[in-house]
């Protein structure tokens, strides 16, 4: 396995292959950032607060560009509240005014009350610009692994470890 | 060189090992060998690398919004020069393990396929010479024609595969020239003794051989 590293090109080439198969995966996240206009195109549902439309563990593919209709009532938007680390998935219910100066008030559908109670402090709607996308398509609970692995940490040494022990195993 | 065992049913190992030689031993002659191609690789991958590198840095220190304009531009660049690897490989290098200049000035470029299921290791040995005119000698050997049963790689029959096929490594290397007619006086001693005792051990195999045809016609 390591026999042809003797030759410094053929260690230099190895580890391009290596870097290009991580810089291949980030460059094609940036990539659909760039053409979503989203910081974060793809995010995972975390709660059950948009049932029965999203369940905990679906895949959301957003978009964040108003080529053709803006935001409006009904859209499902993902939205990041200043000092919160974690983006909500809801439904817009109400909008006033347009573009830029568009004032969006989100509720989930599975929540009793609309979202004023989880904004910043004295913050009573949404700006078009704390918005990350609307959502477009979904895959069902495929994001549920990123779920299990920030939920049960000892997972991910798990998985580490059977990696790991896939390595060794591999070699000879 | 092939101090390493390696796995004898795993095609890559047996045809990265093989590959690995070749340069060894073409250099060890006194072949002067041009890394023209894996560098132009190596300054492409390395270039997309680093634009990726940067653009990561910029992402993370500055933000998403803030640095939109050249994030694009980034990913546009390294698609550019990730196609270009990608050609570059593809229709290029196509598989040249080994590119270099004979000292008498012959260029030599080798280039190794396998097929799947087949462990058979296919060269493909372009041979130009001084005066541009190129020839291509395809040589297939099975890989166990140069590995032992337990997984190493043994030097001598694999160079004499490439000083009999190649003029110009022959040329070089005269001692690892295996003619057809030396592998009969192997498998025959008697044969051997026979055209010995007629030539009275007066030359080398080759010759003897030869003498040893004309008299049995």
């Amino acid at each position: 396995m390591f026999s042809g590293l003797q030759n410094p090109r053929n260690i230099a080439a190895q580890i391009m292959n290596f870097g290009l198969v991580l810089s291949t995966a980030f460059m094609m996240w940036k990539g659909l950032s760039i053409v979503a206009d989203s910081p974060s195109p793809i995010v995972v549902v975390l709660s059950g607060s948009m049932e029965p439309a999203f369940q905990r563990g679906d895949l959301l593919l957003l978009w964040n560009r108003e080529l053709f209709t803006e935001t409006s009532v009904g859209d499902i938007v993902v939205y990041n509240v200043k000092d919160k680390e974690i983006p909500i998935v809801h439904r817009v219910v109400r909008k006033f005014g347009h573009g830029d100066k568009a004032r969006l008030l989100t509720k989930g559908d599975n929540n009793v009350a609309d979202d004023t109670e989880l904004y910043a402090r004295g913050q009573d709607y949404l700006e078009r610009s704390d918005i990350v996308g609307s959502v477009v398509a979904y895959v069902p609970f495929v994001g549920y692994v990123t779920i299990l692995l920030s939920e049960y940490p000892w997972l991910k040494t798990a998985m580490l470890g059977i990696m790991g022990l896939m390595v060794v195993l591999q070699r000879e | 060189m092939a101090a390493e065992k390696i796995s004898l049913y795993n095609l890559a190992d047996l045809k990265n090992t093989a590959d690995d030689a070749i340069p060894n031993y073409l250099n060890s002659l006194k072949f002067k060998q041009t890394h023209f191609l894996s560098d132009v690789r190596l300054g492409l991958g390395y270039t997309a690398f680093v634009i990726c590198a940067a653009c990561f840095a910029w992402d993370y220190k500055l933000g998403f919004e803030d640095t939109k304009i050249y994030t694009a531009i980034a990913v546009a660049l390294y698609t550019l020069l990730n196609g270009a690897l990608t050609f570059w490989m593809m229709f290029v290098e196509k598989g040249v393990v080994y590119q270099g200049t004979s000292p008498s000035g012959e260029k030599i470029t080798v280039v190794s396929t396998t097929k799947k299921l087949d462990p058979t290791y296919r060269l493909s040995i372009t041979v130009t010479d001084k005066s541009a005119k190129s020839h291509i000698i395809e040589v297939a050997k099975p890989f166990a024609s140069f590995f032992d049963e337990s997984g190493y790689f043994v030097a001598v029959p694999f160079q004499e595969i490439l000083a009999t096929a190649v003029p110009v490594i022959g040329k070089l290397d005269p001692r690892r020239i295996k003619s057809e007619s030396q592998d009969m006086l192997n498998a025959n001693p008697e044969l051997l003794d026979a055209i010995l005792a007629a030539n009275n051990g007066a030359s080398t195999g080759v010759d003897a051989s030869e003498g040893g045809k004309r008299r049995k016609a």
